[in-house]
């Protein structure tokens, strides 16, 4: 350790530097794992927010969550109770779940009052109204709380308790009998007095009503006086600023954030401002010294920083040293360090963990951050912190206190925290007794010691207690609707025989005319749905939106090559897009012209921002009046336009530079593409894990899925999660002139997989947001296919307007009568809308993952709930290895997607990142609230707001023992499993039997419900609704019905 | 119907119109009979649309009749004869007036269009509404205010909405001491402009423009003030008008104003709000012909204003905070353009650049996918070196000029240490007097404050 700090800080070495700066390094390593994992949000990756806890069961995490990060680990009580009135939580789930919750305590007895499960049940049935001391004094002096009972009081329970009052009263209180000496102040005397004791016989029964109320909130009030908490009340904030906020209600980090958030901004700019931070190479610290070293400093609070960091430099301490000397100088503690960093490191979570990735996890972007960013931020925010203590205390303490001893003497000061209030808990228990019938005729005879258990017993149970159960009934609830609608629909469909097509399908005897093969996303549910529902003779599958194609893509209009695949997978192989021979010099000059337009824009872009450039545009810009209305107000047309002129500088064929003529892969001409035997790797495994069809159709269709809307800086979240948000297309594309290739059918064929000749794959893009399609490399179809192409488009066209139908129902914007070709335009406007903040609800309706056989769930409405992988269990090997293949992708993937909507909806500002509507695109990297704000990682409110936050059930087709044995060596996916932060059930292949997975094993499950309702059409059954919608079997009856009443396909 | 009463009819209707949806949507909000989001909607296109063809319609009559000065009383509200004052409402329609209220007209109709699916389903809509309603009247009884009275109370109906608008996310911290901060500025403005008033009525007798312009038509006209006189006055409003538009030393309001959802941000102080100052030099632009000095004054402001504002600018890594002072820039160069004599190029270049900064202020949140068609048409990352500062000088200048642009000059933090921290001490001061003065009166605390705690208590539902 250097010299001069240990003078500065004026500490004796107790043990020698180097120990304690291995230790520090230990800490913030450790704290780094806190911090938010989100990067860049050009590349938007759902995951688990709360991943550093997943060694956690699901509700240990959540709750160590909320004390980290300050959020809700459930949905407020009050949601649940609205969900519980509207009968989404229903009573026998709550029951259900508070049994199993309780287990053999369910029956514990607490005498007159009933076992601990009614108390419970109770207290969840019927809301307890909380209340601060002053709140519930003026409830019980200014509204009827004393004169009329709850109204949930039934008859039978008032009886009960107006009957033995009056006989008590009347029978015992009056002869003086129940009145023991020691009672004598309990003040129903003087009750009776204030009724009118002569006119007692001539009571009205609302008279009894109101002084059963009133001898019981003083029987209440008596009984509770005196008991001592239970809970011990939470203990004091380890961080200064927390005590200082506490103690004076001044917040020195809103000091320090002005400073860091600006210059964190500064230093990770992607190349938003038009000056780089000078001195960026030399770090974070050096460079932070630059800008303040020399220049005196307006603000008092940072007079003394320029002498400070000078006196760093100059002692050329290490970032760690300096953090370990600020520590000194506040007092902390060596064995409250790794918490005390890990709070600070968490106030501006935002920024530190976007240091922490850029640094860590960035190599690809533009301007990384060196390595020991975080440790020098760090530094500097101590130092700052010290600063800023300094200064809001002697402002507000009026008086200088050692930084050292600053904790000691704010403790002091801190107002000590209310006691439990008696009026609190004697009204918690006065609404309880209304509910559950106590007399106070019995409740005044329980001794103190009965009080004090009743009281801790109530006290017990409380808000998270009570949260928790609600959100397990939450859950339940939609678990068993959905394990039963499997169940029945899968016995409506009979023994299952593979073959998916019905055989009464229009004669045509269960010949499959298409297939289509979409992502796995549930958002391609309803796509397939109503495909299905169009022409019943096609087929669809499920599987990872990559195709098995994982590949570096450059478009033909694109600068850079970006990874088309999950994150888990590193890319080894290159495709680039290019025109085609013909049309090389067009698109030369085009290339040239999208050039120079581009530098064009950008000039004009970044020259209305200057001076002279601001003052010619100034002069001009009367003519963005044209733009503005145009764009504003017809959306959709305006699109129309651009693209009109966006199709002039692209070129108009292209094809996929795909096959390799060097031998490694790589970026490099020669490089580019696969070789034969890579391509047949890939097309034979793809097909065979979903489960080879059993027949092919001639034409097989398959559909990557990406999204595009404007002003939307969570764009990328709506992309395609298995290709790393980005988009499908060009996987599907690469796909399908593999699989065309005769030479790999030849190598597959050797290999036991034929395709027959006259099969076709085509490739196509779905935009899940304005649901256009866009179908690639036509010209080489052969003739002989146009026929089946064209009855295949027929039906798409006509499944794509009716996924934008269906999706429509969820849009307020989009009225319910709208019809098909509407919604489609609707849609197409909400892509191109720049005041649109709900382009597409993307992921929000996740609920469920099930990986099987589609015939076990078509023509089943999933609701756009439902993610949907294909999996034929019987062409499994007895290792289920293809089966761990699907789960090792889908099970983290899913989970990701669905615990980041969880999070974020649960707690939209504290884990999500509150309303889009102020925020403010900073860096390149990510967004802020408003003017200056901590970065804000998660997901918008308009993006969760439908979401209802359950935790994803999979459901398997699969045998219990089967699904354990292929999850039993995968770590990640056990831990998922194992602490419940996923469902898991699975549904037999040859029997409609479910297991679910409950503490470590799977139990059968018992279905609850007997019935599934069914509807002719989609449509039939959502239409005219905007809310989440049960499951429902779409039978078709006679022609299929259509919207547009021009008969349907068949 | 003569001419005249075609005039009075539609320009009533200008000013009416705003006023009609003010009533409407505080009525209804004071009622507690909140409106659906369509409704709000049908009520606020329904009125711009009136205004703007009202507007139009005016335009089109003066062009045809050949008048170019319409004006439209309201009468004496409160007269003093003795003290000679008389508090008139009074609205003028001339060249300067009506195209700023066409402006505004289009542009707050453009972003109540946007706004209406942009807050959908958020809770504040019909906040966000009737805070709206309130700028669009302070706007049009600001653009076409005929006494200093009448402009004062259409710039306190913009200052005020535009505060509440900056604190519209009223449950984070940062947006209301943003919005308190933006309050502060604007009443310091508002002082200088009172003061301005209060001395022109001492010069004149009277707060009518026409002592400041004189008679006829804008631009034209020539103010009976003397030299002197009309450097005083000229002073206190253009105090008035840096506070309004940001000019130095009060730039540090302008990026905080972005706490707003953005529409708002848009419009108020992209576009509008920030213009009021440099409208308010155009309309009294015949004192600043008086003054050498004044008109020297008003360039150097300006030019400076401008020059911190582009270096200011180059040093800002948040998208919206870089359109604050690219717009800080522009009002700079036209407060110079009016100080150097024009009056119709700083009318165009104010309607130009509050149209073009609309537009971008809108497409703010569209930045990363506009980088990213750029940089695909371009092929490569974006390089955009602006020539500033060039290469030649000396390394220390140009680190100087990042650091002036970084930390913003310091401004704010020179407001806080040299006007507001006076203040304070002072006040503090009494308030230590007073406290011992009750304390000893009362013989013990007297303050019942002193012993709450500064955090209300928190029941059950803890976070």
């Amino acid at each position: 350790m250097n010299r001069s700090i240990a003078a500065e800080a004026d500490i004796p070495e107790d043990r020698t530097g180097l120990e304690a700066v291995d230790q520090l390094e230990h800490c913030i390593e450790h704290a780094t794992h806190r911090l938010p994992a989100q990067g860049p949000i050009t590349v938007f990756v759902h995951h688990n927010t709360l991943h550093s806890l997943e060694d956690l069961p699901f509700d240990d995490a959540v709750k160590q969550g909320a004390r980290i990060y300050g959020c809700h680990p459930y949905l407020p009580e009050d949601f649940y109770r609205g969900e519980a009135a509207r009968g989404r939580i229903a009573s026998k789930d709550l029951s259900a779940v508070l049994i199993d919750d309780l287990g053999e305590d369910a029956d514990w007895l607490l005498g007159f009052m009933g076992t601990r499960y009614h108390l419970r049940f109770a207290m969840l049935e019927h809301p307890l109204r909380p209340g601060t001391d002053a709140e519930l004094r003026w409830l019980i002096a200014e509204t009827d709380a004393l004169h009329r009972f709850r109204d949930e009081a039934s008859r039978d329970v008032r009886q009960r308790m107006i009957e033995p009052t009056r006989q008590w009263i009347l029978r015992d209180y009056l002869d003086g009998q129940a009145r023991a000496p020691a009672r004598g102040a309990d003040g129903i005397a003087a009750l009776i007095a204030q009724f009118g004791a002569s006119t007692m016989e001539r009571w009205t029964d609302r008279t009894w009503e109101s002084f059963t109320l009133h001898v019981l909130w003083r029987v209440c009030h008596n009984g509770v006086h005196g008991i001592p908490p239970f809970a011990e009340g939470a203990p004091l904030p380890r961080r200064h600023r927390d005590l200082l906020l506490r103690a004076t209600g001044q917040d020195a980090d809103l000091l320090v954030h002005g400073v860091l958030i600006r210059f964190c901004a500064a230093f990770l700019d992607q190349g938003f401002a038009a000056w780089p931070l000078p001195d960026r190479e030399a770090g974070f610290f050096r460079s932070f010294a630059a800008l303040y070293r020399d220049e005196r400093r307006v603000a008092a609070w940072l007079r003394d920083l320029p002498t400070e960091l000078g006196r760093l430099e100059r002692s050329a301490a290490s970032p760690l040293e300096s953090i370990d000397e600020s520590l000194r100088l506040l007092g902390v503690a060596d064995a409250e360090r790794g918490e005390y960093l890990s709070e600070t490191l968490l106030a501006l979570r935002g920024w530190a963990g976007m240091i922490w990735q850029m640094e860590s996890n960035a190599e690809w972007a533009v301007r990384p951050a060196p390595a020991g960013t975080l440790q020098e931020y760090l530094a500097v925010r101590l130092i700052l912190e010290r600063l800023a203590l300094r200064h809001v205390a002697r402002d507000a303490l009026l008086g200088t206190v050692e930084l050292r001893d600053f904790r000691t003497v704010l403790r002091h000061r801190i107002p000590q925290p209310p006691r439990v209030g008696v009026e609190q808990r004697a009204y918690l228990v006065f609404q309880l007794a209304q509910v559950r019938g106590w007399s106070p005729t019995d409740l005044h005879r329980l001794p103190k010691a009965g009080w004090s258990r009743l009281v801790e017993e109530i006290e017990s149970f409380d808000s998270l207690e009570r949260r928790r159960i609600y959100h397990h009934a939450y859950e339940r609830g939609y678990r068993n609707q959905t394990l039963d609608a499997l169940l029945i629909h899968a016995r409506r469909l009979g023994p299952v025989d593979g073959s998916v097509i019905p055989s009464s399908a229009n004669g045509q005897q269960g010949r499959v005319t298409f297939q289509v093969v979409c992502c796995l996303d549930e958002r391609e549910e309803s796509f397939r749905r109503h495909l299905e529902e169009v022409d019943p003779t096609c087929e669809t599958f499920g599987v990872a939106g990559f195709f098995g194609v994982a590949m570096y893509y450059r478009g033909v209009t694109e600068a850079h090559f970006r990874p088309l695949c999950p994150i888990s997978i590193k890319p080894r192989h290159y495709v680039q897009e290019e025109s085609i021979h013909s049309f090389a010099d067009a698109s030369r000059f085009q290339a040239e012209a999208r050039r120079r337009l581009g530098r064009f824009s950008l000039r004009v872009h970044m020259g209305t921002r200057t001076f002279v450039g601001g003052l010619l545009t100034g002069m001009l810009g009367s003519l963005a009046t044209i733009p503005l209305l145009m764009r504003v107000l017809l959306p959709r047309r305006t699109a129309q336009i651009r693209r009109l002129f966006g199709r002039m500088v692209t070129p108009p064929v292209t094809q996929l530079h795909l096959v390799r003529t060097g031998p490694e892969p790589g970026p490099r001409d020669d490089q580019l593409g696969y070789s034969r035997a890579e391509m047949a790797g890939v097309v034979g495994g793809l097909l065979r894990s979903m489960g080879l069809p059993e027949q092919f159709a001639p034409l097989v269709i398959l559909t990557g899925h990406g999204s595009s809307s404007l002003n939307n800086p969570q764009e990328a979240a709506h992309d395609c999660g298995a290709c790393g948000g980005a988009r499908g297309g060009p996987n599907a594309r690469a796909f399908a002139q593999m699989a065309n290739d005769p030479r790999v059918r030849r190598i597959l064929a050797e290999d036991g997989l034929m395709i027959p000749d006259h099969v076709f794959f085509i490739g196509a893009y779905h935009n899940t947001c304005d649901d256009g399609l866009t179908y690639y490399d036509l010209d080489r179809m052969p003739a002989t296919h146009r026929e089946a192409f064209q009855r295949a488009t027929t039906a798409l066209e006509e499944a794509r307007q009716r996924n934008a139908h269906e999706r429509c129902r969820r849009f307020e914007s989009a009225g319910l009568t709208i019809t098909p070709e509407e919604a489609l335009r609707h849609v197409e406007g909400r892509a191109e809308d720049l005041s649109q903040t709900r382009p597409e609800y993307g992921h929000a309706s996740n609920a469920v993952c099930f990986i099987g056989r589609r015939s076990r769930t078509r023509g089943l409405f999933l609701d756009r709930r439902t993610f949907l992988t294909s999996y034929d269990a019987s062409q499994d090997d007895p290792e289920s290895s293809v089966l761990t293949g699907l789960l090792r992708a889908a099970i983290p993937v899913c989970a990701g997607i669905n615990l980041e909507y969880y999070f974020s909806r649960v707690d939209p500002t504290g884990y999500g990142c509150g309303t889009k509507l102020p925020h403010n695109i900073t860096s390149l990297l990510g967004v802020m609230d408003g003017a200056e704000s901590d970065l804000r990682p998660g997901l918008p409110w308009q993006m969760v707001e439908i979401h209802e936050p359950m935790r994803i059930l999979f459901v398997v087709e699969t045998t219990p023992e089967a699904m354990l044995a292929s999850i039993a060596g995968e770590k990640s996916i056990r831990h998922l499993v194992d602490n419940a932060w996923v469902q898991l059930a699975t549904l037999d292949p040859e029997t409609p039997t479910i297991h679910v997975f409950r503490d470590g094993g799977f139990k059968p499950y018992e279905p609850v419900a007997d019935d599934l309702p069914t509807a002719p059409s989609s449509l039939a059954w959502y239409r005219g609704w905007r809310d989440h919608l049960g499951y429902a079997s779409i039978v078709p009856v006679g022609p299929c019905p259509t919207l547009d009443g021009q008969g349907g396909h068949q | 119907m003569n001419n005249d009463q075609i005039f009075n009819a539609l320009g009533g209707g200008v000013i009416a119109v705003p006023g009609l949806l003010l009533a409407v949507l505080g009525l209804a909000a004071l009622l507690s009979r909140s409106l659906s989001e369509e409704a709000t909607t049908r009520w606020t296109s329904a009125c711009v649309v009136a205004g703007l063809l009202s507007s139009i319609a005016i335009l089109v009559l003066m062009l045809v009749s050949g008048s170019r000065d319409v004006s439209l009383e309201f009468g004496d509200w409160v007269v003093i004869p003795e003290e000679h004052f008389h508090l008139r409402l009074k609205f003028v329609f001339d060249r300067l007036s009506v195209p700023f209220v066409m402006l505004t007209f289009v542009l707050v109709g453009t972003i109540g269009v946007f706004a209406h699916h942009y807050l959908h389903r958020e809770s504040g809509y019909g906040r966000f509404f009737l805070l709206y309603a309130l700028f669009l009247l302070g706007m049009v009884v600001a653009s076409l205010a005929g006494t200093i009275e009448t402009l004062f109370l259409g710039w306190e109906f913009v200052g005020l909405s535009s505060a509440l608008l900056v604190a519209y996310f009223h449950e984070r911290l940062a947006p209301v001491i943003n919005g308190q901060r933006i309050w502060t500025v604007y009443r310091i403005s508002d002082a200088a402009f009172l003061l301005a008033a209060v001395a022109l009525h001492h010069a004149t007798g009277a707060g009518d423009f026409e002592g400041l312009m004189g008679t006829g038509p804008w631009p034209g006209g020539e103010a009976a003030l003397t030299s002197g006189q009309a450097l005083e006055v000229g002073l206190l409003l253009l105090i008035a008008a840096a506070g309004k538009s940001a000019l130095i030393p009060f730039s540090g309001w302008l990026p905080r104003a972005m706490e707003g959802p953005t529409p708002s941000s848009a419009v108020f102080y992209g576009a509008l709000s920030v213009h009021l100052g440099a409208f308010l030099l155009l309309r009294v632009s015949p004192i600043l012909e008086l003054s050498i000095w004044l008109s020297a004054a008003v360039v150097a402001l300006g030019l400076a204003s401008a020059i911190f504002g582009a270096i200011v600018g180059r040093v800002q890594t948040d998208a919206k905070g870089a359109l604050a002072f690219a717009s800080l820039t522009q009002v700079g160069i036209i407060t110079a353009e009016i100080g150097l004599g024009l009056r119709y190029i700083p009318l165009i270049h104010i309607i130009g650049h509050a149209s073009l900064r609309t537009l971008q202020l809108l497409r703010a949140p569209s930045l990363l996918h506009d980088y990213h068609l750029l940089e695909n048409a371009v092929g490569g990352h974006l390089h955009h070196r602006n020539g500033l500062p060039p290469r030649w000088t000396p390394p220390r200048f140009r680190e100087g000029l990042y650091r002036l642009g970084f930390h913003r000059g310091q401004l704010d933090a020179a407001l806080d240490r040299f006007l507001v921290r006076p203040f304070v001490e002072v006040f503090r001061w009494c308030d230590r007097m007073e406290r011992r003065w009750t304390d000893l009166l009362t013989g013990a605390g007297s303050r019942e404050s002193d012993r709450v705690p500064p955090a209300a208590p928190v029941v059950e539902e803890a976070r």
